[in-house]
């Protein structure tokens, strides 16, 4: 159902006071909830990070009265004051950006091996062991066991120095 | 012995309290609340890092519990002794002459996450 007010111009919604510069505040339903926007061309990535939602495991998607949804990347810009948006809605990516040794790299989401995050950057488990950084320090992961990627996974790696004695 | 202040400060995210201690010359790193990797059971425990040859090791990590984890390991160190406490630690080789005290605790989690 179409909602007029998803997106409200400076008239109805804008709250420029004492003749100061004059500002806006679109509010836009993302997933269902209202959030206050305080610039009329905001990034998708603006948008996103309004829903807790990072662009390495979501993606913004502008819906529209009179025309198709519109996948808005991170970078681009989106115009509020356009009477034809109607909502955003954010949507898992299949393919997800993880970072390894501070450097993106995409993956398909779901249980990866470690072999084929190292693979990533030209390594093997046989000379590397993968270390995961979340919520603290960066600690090995066992190597045959499968990691659940998500998207934005933080991943640093270290040569295996280590063996039974 | 000195260790440079940049290897020490990164050991410091592994643990709640870093300290360092000398018992008959040698140096331990004392590692109070030392996080362990996800597979380990518990998954924090004390810990002490000797970071020199001991015990015919280069180096060795001593925990406060026998850790359990995916992979048998060999505690063939129980009960020792060490800071009036009582510490067990398997049996793990750690090689290369230039990790830093971080890359060397790292080695030896490794211990928990790999076969052999």
């Amino acid at each position: 159902m179409d909602n007029p007010d998803f997106t409200r111009s400076g008239a109805e919604a804008g709250t420029p006071a004492h003749g100061g510069p004059h500002t806006t505040t679109y509010h836009v339903h993302i997933d269902g909830h209202e959030v206050a926007v305080h610039e009329q061309h905001p990034t998708g990535d603006a948008l996103l990070a309004l829903s807790d939602r990072k662009p390495c495991a979501f993606e913004l998607i502008a819906e529209f009265k009179h025309r198709e949804n519109d996948v808005i990347e991170p970078n681009e810009t989106v115009d509020l004051a356009d009477r034809n948006l109607k909502r955003f809605i954010t949507a898992h990516k299949e393919i997800v950006t993880i970072t390894i040794e501070g450097s993106p790299y995409t993956i398909e989401r779901g249980k990866r091996t470690v072999a084929e995050i190292l693979d990533k950057v030209g390594k093997t488990p046989d000379t590397y062991a993968l270390l995961e950084e979340k919520d603290g320090p960066p600690l090995p992961l066992p190597a045959n066991q499968p990691v659940d990627i998500q998207g934005c996974e933080v991943f640093h790696y270290q040569v295996q120095s280590g063996g039974s004695s | 012995m000195d260790y440079p202040r940049a290897q020490t400060d990164e050991l410091k995210p592994y643990c709640t309290k870093l300290s360092l201690f000398t018992e008959g010359g040698v140096p331990f790193f004392s590692l109070e609340g030392l996080r362990l990797p996800e597979s380990c059971e518990p998954q924090v425990c004390d810990a002490l890092l000797c970071p020199v040859t001991r015990d015919n090791y280069p180096s060795r990590l001593y925990l406060s519990v026998k850790v359990k984890s995916h992979y048998d390991r060999n505690w063939n160190c129980e009960n020792a002794r060490i800071g009036e406490k009582n510490w067990f630690a398997f049996s793990w080789k750690v090689e290369g002459a230039d990790l830093t005290l971080a890359q060397v605790l790292m080695a030896h989690l490794l211990g928990f996450t790999k076969e052999k």
